[in-house]
C-alpha cells in the first residue's frame, strides 16, 4: 500500500492507522471510535448507486452489531426506504438522528431506523472511497446528543479510518499482484489440496486460507478455483 | 443460536479466566462454553483429547516458559490446529505483532479491547462463517 505523505493530517492517531492489517483491526480502531464519543455500536455500509431491494444485511461491510440483528431486521423492515438511506441518497452532509425527533411521527416513524433497530442516537458520516465509491459509517447509542466539537472530530475520524480500510481490506481489485502468500496457496490449490489440507501445510488456519483464496478470486478476475489454476497457469503466475 | 460456541483460553494467569468468563457470559445472541488451561503443552492436550468441535483459541501472548506468540502459536499450528488463533495481551504495540500473519495467527486484540461487544464480532467473524457453515 503506498504510503500517505504527512499532507494527510491524521493527528495522533496515524500509528494505529498504519498499523491497521486485518478486519479484526479495523473493527478495533471503530469500535475504539464508537466508544470514546459515547456510542455502543457502529456499522460500516455500502451505499449502492441503485438503492431498490437494497437490504441492510447485504449493504454492511464491516460491523460490531449483536449477531442476527440486521437479519432480523430486514424480516421486518425495508432498509431503502428508511429515513436514514433515503438522507445518504440526498446528502452527504453528515447527520445526526433523534429517536424521537419532533418530525418523525406518523407515517415517518414507520421508516425510522432508530426507532427500527431500538436506539435513541446516531451520528452518520458520509464517507468516500478513493475510487469513488460511496459508503456511511452509523455509530448507534443511547446518549442524548452529541456536542459540535466532538461530532466534527468524530466525522474526521471515522473518515481516517475508513480511508485505510478500504485501502487495506476492501479494494483488492483485478491486476493487483499476489503476496508471496497469496501464490504459496495458489499453488496448493494447484495441487488439489483443500483448504483445510494447505492451512495444516503452510501453518495458518483454515480461515486465513480462505480468506486469501477469496482475495485471490479478485485479483484474478475469476470464479471459482478451477478458473484461478487455469488462469494462473496461463498467465505463469505458477509454473 | 442453541449450538454453544466452544472457545478454549490460554493464559497462565487464572484470574484472566475468571474475567473472560464474565466477558464471554454478556455477550448477545450466543451461547459460549469457555474452557481454560494454563499452557501450551495443556491446550495441545485438551486439543486431542476434547471430544467437541473447538471453535477459537485466545492465546495469552507471553506462556512460561515460551517467549510470546511466534513460539506458542507454531507450536499449536504443527500439532494440526487449523481454526482460528488470536493473541490477547496487556500490550499490542511491539513492532513483532505486526507479523501475525507469518506466526499463523488470525488476530490480535489488546485485553483492555476485548469486550463483549469485541468478542461477539469476532465470533461472527471467525466461528459463523467457516465452522458453522460446514456443519
Amino acid at each position: 500500500m503506498a504510503a500517505l505523505s504527512q499532507h494527510h493530517r491524521r493527528y495522533d492517531f496515524e500509528g494505529d492507522l498504519d498499523k491497521a492489517l486485518n478486519r479484526v483491526d479495523f473493527f478495533r480502531l471503530f469500535h475504539g471510535i464508537a466508544l470514546r464519543y459515547g456510542f455502543e455500536h457502529f456499522c460500516v455500509l455500502q451505499v449502492a448507486a441503485e438503492m431498490e431491494g437494497s437490504n441492510l444485511a447485504s449493504k454492511l461491510v464491516l460491523h460490531d452489531l449483536s449477531a442476527g440483528l440486521a437479519e432480523t431486521y430486514d424480516k421486518r423492515h425495508r432498509f431503502s426506504e428508511s429515513d436514514i438511506y433515503k438522507s445518504l441518497r440526498r446528502s452527504a452532509i453528515p447527520t445526526v438522528w433523534h429517536a424521537r425527533d419532533e418530525n418523525t411521527e406518523g407515517e415517518d416513524a414507520e421508516h425510522n431506523l432508530l426507532c427500527q433497530l431500538g436506539f435513541d442516537l446516531a451520528v452518520v458520516v458520509p464517507l468516500q472511497a478513493v475510487s469513488g465509491a460511496r459508503y456511511a459509517v452509523i455509530f448507534l447509542g443511547d446518549e442524548g446528543g452529541i456536542a459540535r466539537q466532538q461530532h466534527m472530530e468524530l466525522c474526521y475520524e471515522a473518515n481516517c479510518v475508513f480511508d485505510y480500510f478500504h485501502r487495506v481490506v476492501l479494494s483488492v481489485r483485478t491486476g493487483m499482484g499476489l503476496t508471496p502468500r497469496e501464490t504459496e496457496i495458489l499453488r496448493w490449490i494447484s495441487y488439489g489440496k483443500t483448504a483445510s489440507e494447505i492451512a495444516l501445510i503452510v501453518s495458518v488456519s483454515e480461515h486465513t486460507v480462505n480468506s486469501h483464496t477469496a482475495t485471490i478470486l479478485k485479483k484474478l478476475d475469476v470464479v471459482n478455483r478451477t478458473q484461478m489454476v487455469a488462469k494462473a497457469i496461463r498467465e505463469q503466475i505458477i509454473l | 443460536m442453541t449450538v454453544p460456541v466452544n472457545i478454549l483460553l490460554v493464559d497462565d494467569d487464572p484470574a484472566e479466566n475468571v474475567i473472560m468468563r464474565a466477558l464471554m457470559r454478556k455477550v448477545a445472541n450466543v451461547t459460549i462454553k469457555l474452557h481454560y488451561v494454563e499452557t501450551v503443552e495443556a491446550a495441545l492436550e485438551f486439543i486431542r483429547t476434547a471430544e467437541l468441535q473447538l471453535d477459537l483459541i485466545l492465546m495469552d501472548n507471553r506462556l512460561q516458559p515460551q517467549a510470546d506468540f511466534r513460539e506458542t502459536v507454531p507450536e499449536l499450528r504443527h500439532s494440526g490446529y487449523i481454526g482460528p488463533i488470536g493473541v490477547i495481551s496487556s500490550s499490542i504495540t511491539d513492532a513483532y505483532f505486526q507479523s501475525i500473519d507469518d506466526y499463523g495467527v488470525d488476530f490480535r486484540i489488546d485485553k483492555a479491547e476485548l469486550d463483549p461487544t469485541a468478542i461477539g464480532f469476532i465470533i461472527q467473524e471467525f466461528v459463523n462463517r467457516d465452522s458453522r457453515a460446514a456443519q
